[in-house]
C-alpha cells in the first residue's frame, strides 16, 4: 500500500520540504520524492493500519505547521485520488475505477494545453477518459497517451523510486592549535581532505561541490564553496581546487578551526581513460579552471545557441562544466563530417563592438560605408523584437564588402547606421 | 653574441643549389609531419603535410578567411578534446557550432588585457587539457613568445595566435604561418533583397613551416560556404 500526501496550498522551499521528508522517515523509511508538496510512502510491511498511519504523519507534519492531505491505494494514481477525494480516504482494491471517474484530468499531471485539448473534444473526467476505445485514443495523442488511459482506469505502472539516504561527509580539526602561515593551514586541509575522500570511497560517492569553514582566533568565522566542475573523490584535485580559492585571502586572525564538507554527492567512480569518449582528465580540468577564474576574477564559459533574431541573442554563456562522461561519441553534426571524411570551411562572424559609422547610399542601397566603397551588397533583412514592450527593436540589417576586402555585417536603426560584426 | 655568416660566395651557391636539389626530390605529396593535427579540409591538409603541427606556436594571418579555418581545427578536434580559445568579446559561437564545433568541449575564457591573455594561456599550456588553445594578438616580450613556444612544444599543445600580420618575435618562434587573403564573395541570387550572402573565396599562402622547405612552401584557395 501506499500513503500518498500532499501539501495543499503554498509549495514549501526545497530546504523545508527536504526537512519534512527527514521527518516522515519515521513513518516510513521508503520516500519517493515526487516534486515539492507531494510524495509517496511505500506501507508495505509497516506495522498498524491506514488509520494509524495517516495519524501519524498528521501528527508529525502538524509539528512543522503543515496540514497534509492524505490518502492510501494500491497504487501512486489510486493513493492520490483517494487524498483529493477527501483527506484520510483510502481506495479499497476494487473500486479504483469508480473513484477515480469523477476526478479531473489534472490529477494525470498532463500538460494544460493537452488537458485543454481534451476538454474541446468532451472529455472533462478521467471517467471519460477511461472510456475512450484505447487503440484510437493513442493513435491520435501519441505514445503518452497510453499512460494516461492506463492511469485512468486505475492502472499505474509508475515505478516507486525511493529517494536517497542523506549521507553527510565531513572532516573537521579544531582545539590543535593556530595556524598563521598558508603552509600550516595547507597541511591541515590536506589531512581533512585525506579524511573527507577516505569517507567517500567508502560509501562509493563523489563530491560535486566542498564547503570549507574557518574558525578565527578572534571569534571571526569565513567559510568558502568551492564547486567541483565534475564529481570527484580525488584528494589531489580537490587540494588543487581549495588551493586555487584560497590564493590571495588574508585573515585577520590567527586560523584555530577548519571543518571541510563534501557537498552534492553523487553516486558512482569515475570513468577509467580506456572507456572514455573524450581524451582529457576531467579532475585536470577542474583544477585548471580553478586556477584560471583566480587570476581573471571572471568564470571560464561555455557557450550554447538557441533560436532567436537578433545575433547577439542567438547564444548565451554559463559557467564551464563537463557533462557527465559518455562512453560513446554521439554528436549528429561530428559523426555526419566523419562519415564524410571531410569538413567544409564555414564562414565565422565576428561580433564587434557596435559602432555607429558613416553611410551613403545609392539608390536605396549603401554605397560607402565608413568612408569605403562598397563592392557586394545584400539585404536589408528587417529584424523586428519585442514590439509592444518598452524597448523595440526594428533594424535593417545588410552584408556588405567593402573596397579593402572587409566583409562586414551592418545594420540601419533609427536614423543610424551601426557596424555589428566582420566575416573572417 | 655570436653571429654567424657564410661569406664565401662559392659556398652560398652550392648551399642554395643543394637545398634546390634536395626540395625537388621531397615533393609536398611525400612529405608527412609526424604528429600533425589534421583539419579535415583537404586543401589545407595537403598544403600542411597533413595538419597543422601539435606542440607549436602557429599564427593564422590576414582578416578574412583566418576564422574560418579556425572554425575547421576546433570543429576537427572538439570531437574528442577540449579547445580553449581567448576571447576578447568578439567570439560569436553559432557560427562556430555551424561549423560542427561541439561548443560543450569549448573553454571560453575572457581575457582582453595583454597580461591576462599571457597569463591565462600559459595555465592552459602547462595544464595539457587542451589540444589547442586559440588566442587573440597582444602586444609581448619577445621573451614571453618564447617561454609560450617552449611550453607548447613541451606539453604537445597547439597554440594558434590569430594576427593580422605576425611581428619579427612572433614570427621567430612561430613554426607555422598562414596568411589568408580575401578574393570574392559569394552571393545567390541578385543584389540587395533579393541576393543573399553564401560564402566567399580565399586564397592561403603558407609563409612558413618548419618541416618544409621553404622552396615548396605553397598556396591553397578555399571556399567559405555557409550550409
Amino acid at each position: 500500500m501506499l500513503l500518498c500526501v500532499d501539501l495543499p496550498g503554498e509549495i514549501p522551499e526545497p530546504a523545508q520540504w527536504e526537512e519534512l521528508l527527514d521527518a516522515l522517515d519515521a513513518v516510513s523509511p521508503l520516500i519517493d520524492d515526487v516534486r515539492s508538496g507531494l510524495a509517496y510512502l511505500d506501507m508495505h510491511g509497516s506495522p498498524g493500519g491506514a488509520s494509524a498511519w495517516m495519524t501519524q504523519t498528521r501528527t508529525l507534519l502538524s509539528a512543522y505547521g503543515r496540514l497534509p492531505r492524505l490518502g492510501v491505494g494500491l497504487n501512486k494514481i489510486t493513493a492520490r485520488a483517494a487524498a483529493y477525494v477527501a483527506d484520510g480516504s483510502i481506495c479499497r482494491p476494487g473500486s479504483e475505477a469508480g473513484l477515480l471517474a469523477e476526478l479531473p484530468l489534472a490529477l494525470l499531471d498532463i500538460e494544460p494545453e493537452i488537458i485543454e485539448r481534451l476538454t474541446l473534444l468532451g472529455i472533462e473526467r478521467l471517467g471519460d477518459l477511461a472510456a475512450l476505445p484505447h487503440g484510437p485514443f493513442v493513435r491520435r495523442f501519441g505514445s503518452a497517451a497510453a499512460r494516461w488511459h492506463e492511469l485512468a482506469r486505475g492502472i499505474d505502472r509508475r515505478p516507486f523510486l525511493p529517494r536517497s539516504r542523506a549521507v553527510a561527509i565531513e572532516a573537521v580539526i579544531f582545539g590543535e592549535g593556530r595556524a598563521v602561515d598558508e603552509a600550516q593551514v595547507f597541511f591541515a586541509l590536506r589531512m581533512l581532505l585525506t579524511r573527507v575522500c577516505s569517507d567517500l570511497e567508502r560509501c562509493g560517492k563523489r563530491a560535486g561541490a566542498l564547503h570549507l569553514a574557518l574558525e578565527l582566533e578572534d571569534a571571526g568565522t569565513a567559510a568558502f564553496d568551492v564547486p567541483l566542475a565534475m564529481p570527484t573523490a580525488d584528494e589531489r584535485t580537490m587540494f588543487e581546487m581549495m588551493r586555487a580559492k584560497l590564493e590571495g585571502v588574508t585573515f585577520e586572525a590567527a586560523i584555530v578551526g577548519l571543518r571541510v564538507q563534501a557537498r552534492i554527492l553523487e553516486e558512482g567512480g569515475e570513468a577509467q581513460a580506456l572507456l572514455r569518449a573524450v581524451d582529457f582528465d576531467p579532475a585536470r580540468v577542474v583544477v585548471t579552471i580553478a586556477r584560471l577564474e583566480a587570476i581573471l576574477g571572471e568564470s571560464v564559459s561555455r557557450a550554447t545557441t538557441r533560436q532567436a533574431h537578433l545575433l547577439e541573442e542567438r547564444f548565451a554563456y554559463e559557467p564551464f562544466a563537463l557533462d557527465k562522461p559518455k562512453m560513446t561519441a554521439a554528436h549528429p553534426e561530428s559523426d555526419r563530417c566523419r562519415s564524410e571524411g571531410v569538413r567544409k570551411v564555414v564562414p565565422q562572424l565576428r561580433l564587434l563592438e557596435v559602432r555607429e559609422i558613416p553611410v551613403e547610399l545609392r539608390a536605396g542601397e549603401p554605397a560607402i560605408v565608413d568612408r569605403q566603397a562598397v563592392t557586394q551588397c545584400t539585404g536589408p533583412w528587417r529584424i523586428q523584437e519585442r514590439p509592444f514592450t518598452p524597448a523595440p527593436v526594428a533594424r535593417d540589417e545588410y552584408d556588405v564588402v567593402l573596397a579593402d576586402g572587409t566583409f562586414a555585417r551592418i545594420y540601419h536603426q533609427g536614423a543610424h547606421w551601426y557596424l555589428r560584426g566582420v566575416y573572417e | 653574441m655570436v653571429a654567424l655568416a657564410i661569406r664565401d660566395e662559392g659556398k652560398i651557391a652550392a648551399f642554395e643549389a643543394l637545398k634546390a636539389e634536395l626540395s625537388a626530390k621531397v615533393g609536398p605529396a611525400s612529405l608527412a609531419v609526424e604528429g600533425a593535427v589534421p583539419t579535415a579540409i583537404p586543401e589545407l591538409d595537403r598544403l600542411l603535410a597533413g595538419g597543422f603541427p601539435s606542440g607549436a606556436v602557429a599564427t593564422l594571418e590576414g582578416t578574412t578567411g583566418r576564422w574560418s579555418l579556425a572554425a575547421g581545427l576546433v570543429a576537427e578536434l572538439t570531437r574528442r578534446s577540449l579547445v580553449a580559445i581567448l576571447d576578447d568579446g568578439t567570439l560569436y559561437p553559432p557560427s562556430l557550432a555551424e561549423a560542427g564545433a561541439r561548443l560543450e568541449h569549448v573553454l571560453v575564457v575572457p581575457a582582453r588585457k595583454a597580461l591576462e591573455v599571457a597569463r591565462a594561456v600559459d595555465i592552459l599550456l602547462r595544464s595539457r587539457i587542451c589540444r589547442l588553445v586559440l588566442m587573440p594578438a597582444i602586444a609581448l616580450r619577445d621573451a614571453i613568445w618564447s617561454r609560450l613556444a617552449m611550453l607548447a612544444h613541451r606539453s604537445g599543445v597547439l597554440l594558434v595566435v590569430m594576427v593580422a600580420r605576425a611581428g619579427a618575435a612572433l614570427s621567430a618562434v612561430a613554426e607555422l604561418r598562414l596568411h589568408c587573403a580575401f578574393e570574392r564573395a559569394i552571393v545567390h541570387g541578385k543584389r540587395g533583397l533579393w541576393g543573399s550572402f553564401a560564402g566567399f573565396d580565399f586564397c592561403i599562402d603558407l609563409r612558413k613551416h618548419k618541416h618544409i622547405p621553404s622552396a615548396l612552401l605553397g598556396t591553397a584557395r578555399l571556399r567559405a560556404a555557409l550550409r
